[in-house]
């Protein structure tokens, strides 16, 4: 069994390899798929096996545990698994945890300070692996969410044209389509499509949105006429927003392909702004001192009419 | 539920959840530099090489990705709520779009039947929340339309009021205006004219003739406010005294008991003028001067 996996993610980087001709032929409800083989034997038979494994670390909070829990629930292939005590959260627990598991690629889900959401994608063992800052989260439970779709059905995803403008924009999108993209006739998907993820980059944030997809039809493979023109989506959820920090080139280290240059990490922001607040009174000593230390270099002349009604 | 709506419900939630949070987590508010750091990593070669490494080889169909890539027209201002997540809706609307249109064009079934059951990614119970919390937004709205709607009405009614009172008094004022009016005439005409003068003049521009109100009281003096008989027939006793009842009330107002009787002899200006007591015209009065 393990043979086998090992083989198929062989397949996935370098699918040029021949062993991949030597995979067990699809079976049917009545027998091999030999046809079908046939048809495409020529190409190669691709098939995805991506397998992802979901987990974050110790004293996560639970705004963001429920953020976890809904992409588990969004995404079938994956695998939960518990938390991390933080301080494995080094690469190399991680690594051998996603190994354990059988899996091919990661979320992490990184808490700090109970404040801050780290995402970590990775693919493993070869890398690479993102880092994000997580922004902007809204959970499925909230209740102004109001769509709902089939658990395990196939998204479709939909990227911003600006995804193909830089190569590191490139690697997060082959990344994303890797890890949120449900692999074809995976046993736990369902056959049908209805619901849609948006990832879009504004700002140099990502940002993803779910939606359900809700068309007026009767029948399974046609539309009605002018069924497309009226179709409407309704929001699912969970929404949030990735603030790429690094790419590394192994999975959860390994040499740094890109840093954002924009990027302050959240606990610089707020020293800066104790910084700002902090000071009040050593600020308040030091003027009157100045003050004490001008009035001394500058005496008052004698006013000279001080005792004219004196008498 | 139609597109507006969601958006406006988007929008106003994402108001609302901001001004929430904006106290507790101030520091959530996305800084960033103002201009990029000079040591930033960014190896161009290594990232492509590691995309070709990872990537899936190039003929792969495009069922196993279902990834569409939709052009964003203009550049969305993140921090407009409103067009931000209208940039993303449309996206979306266009991704499925396309996406459709390729899975109809393989011939594979892609739609849920709507007999088709099965585990929803938000339960039941969940749902149904959603649900109630929906009515009862609807119910707040039309309460509140309600509302506005007796608002508005109270107001109209409260002109409609004043304009009535308004139109009245200037009725008033007019019918005073004609009455002095036609005094004026008299007295210019030295009260010569005879009977059927004074009668013409009598009768008002809007053609009505004077008439004494009906509101006259019998045996009570003009003068006299404090009530006279009206006080008196407060309560109503059985019905076969009712007819007794009646007159002893009629004399009772007429010889004493109720109002002022101090008035009754005092001239008003009703009074002095009412001329039915004297001879009008000169007809009479003059036949025996001419003798």
């Amino acid at each position: 069994m393990a043979k086998k996996r090992k083989h198929s993610e062989a397949e996935v980087s370098e699918p040029s390899k021949k062993e991949v001709a030597l995979q067990r032929p699809k079976r049917t409800l009545f027998g091999w798929k030999d046809g079908v083989e046939e048809k495409e034997g020529d190409s190669l038979i691709f098939r995805n096996r991506e397998k992802l494994l979901v987990t974050c670390s110790r004293r996560i909070v639970y705004r963001y545990r429920h953020l976890m829990l809904n992409v588990v629930s969004l995404l079938p292939h994956c695998k939960k698994d518990n938390k991390v005590e933080s301080k494995e959260s080094k690469g190399s627990t991680l690594n051998e945890l996603v190994e354990l598991r059988n899996c091919s690629s990661c979320l992490f889900f990184e808490c700090r300070k109970q404040k801050d959401l780290y995402l970590w994608m990775a693919k493993c063992p070869s890398g690479p692996s993102v880092k994000f800052l997580v922004n902007a989260v809204h959970t499925m439970e909230e209740l102004k969410l109001t769509g709902n779709h089939l658990k395990g059905s196939r998204p479709i995803l939909t990227f911003s044209s600006n995804f193909d403008k830089d190569p590191h924009w490139k690697i997060l999108k082959e990344l994303i389509m890797q890890i949120f993209g449900t692999p074809k006739d995976h046993r736990k998907s369902k056959p049908f499509y209805d619901h849609v993820f948006v990832f879009s980059i504004v700002d140099d944030h990502i940002w993803f949105r779910n939606y359900q997809v809700s068309v007026p039809h009767n029948e399974m493979d046609k539309v009605d006429r002018g069924g497309l023109d009226k179709m409407t989506l309704v929001e699912v959820g969970p929404r949030f927003c990735l603030n790429p920090i690094k790419i590394f080139g192994g999975s959860f280290g390994g040499p740094t392909l890109y840093e954002n240059p924009f990027y302050i990490s959240p606990n610089q922001i707020r020293a800066l702004e104790k910084r700002k607040k902090a000071g009040k009174y050593a600020k308040k000593i030091k003027a009157k001192t100045r003050r004490k230390m001008h009035e001394l270099s500058n005496p008052l002349e004698p006013d000279e009419f001080a005792d004219m009604w004196k008498e | 539920m139609s597109i507006e709506d969601t958006l406006e419900e988007d929008g106003m939630g994402d108001v609302d959840h901001e001004t929430s949070e904006s106290e507790s987590e101030s520091e959530q508010e996305d800084v960033r530099l103002t201009e990029p750091s000079k040591k930033s990593i960014y190896n161009r070669d290594g990232l492509l090489e590691k995309l070709s490494d990872i990537s899936w080889p190039d003929n792969v169909e495009w069922i196993q990705k279902l990834s569409i890539v939709v052009d964003q027209e203009k550049e969305v201002d993140v921090n407009d709520d409103l067009a931000r997540e209208l940039s993303f809706y449309t996206q979306a609307l266009e991704g499925t779009r396309q996406a459709f249109e390729k899975l109809q064009a393989m011939g594979i079934p892609f739609l849920r039947p709507p007999d088709y059951y099965a585990e929803m990614v938000k339960t039941d119970s969940h749902m149904e929340k959603v649900k109630s919390r929906l009515l009862e937004q609807k119910k707040k709205i039309e309460e509140a339309e309600e509302r506005r709607k007796a608002r508005e009405a109270k107001r109209i009614a409260k002109e409609i009021q004043a304009q009535k009172l308004k139109e009245r008094a200037k009725q008033k004022k007019e019918e005073i205006e004609s009455v002095k009016k036609w005094r004026k005439q008299r007295q210019q005409s030295g009260f010569s004219m005879g009977g059927k003068d004074g009668d013409m003049g009598l009768t008002f521009e809007d053609g009505k003739s004077f008439e004494r109100s009906s509101k006259r009281r019998p045996g009570v003096a003009p003068g006299d406010r404090s009530g006279g008989k009206a006080r008196h027939g407060g309560n109503k006793g059985m019905k076969g005294m009712d007819k007794k009842r009646k007159n002893r009330e009629y004399r009772e107002t007429k010889f004493g008991f109720g109002g002022r009787k101090g008035l009754k002899k005092q001239n008003t200006s009703d009074t002095t003028n009412d001329m039915r007591s004297f001879n009008q015209g000169n007809m009479s009065g003059n036949k025996k001067r001419k003798r």
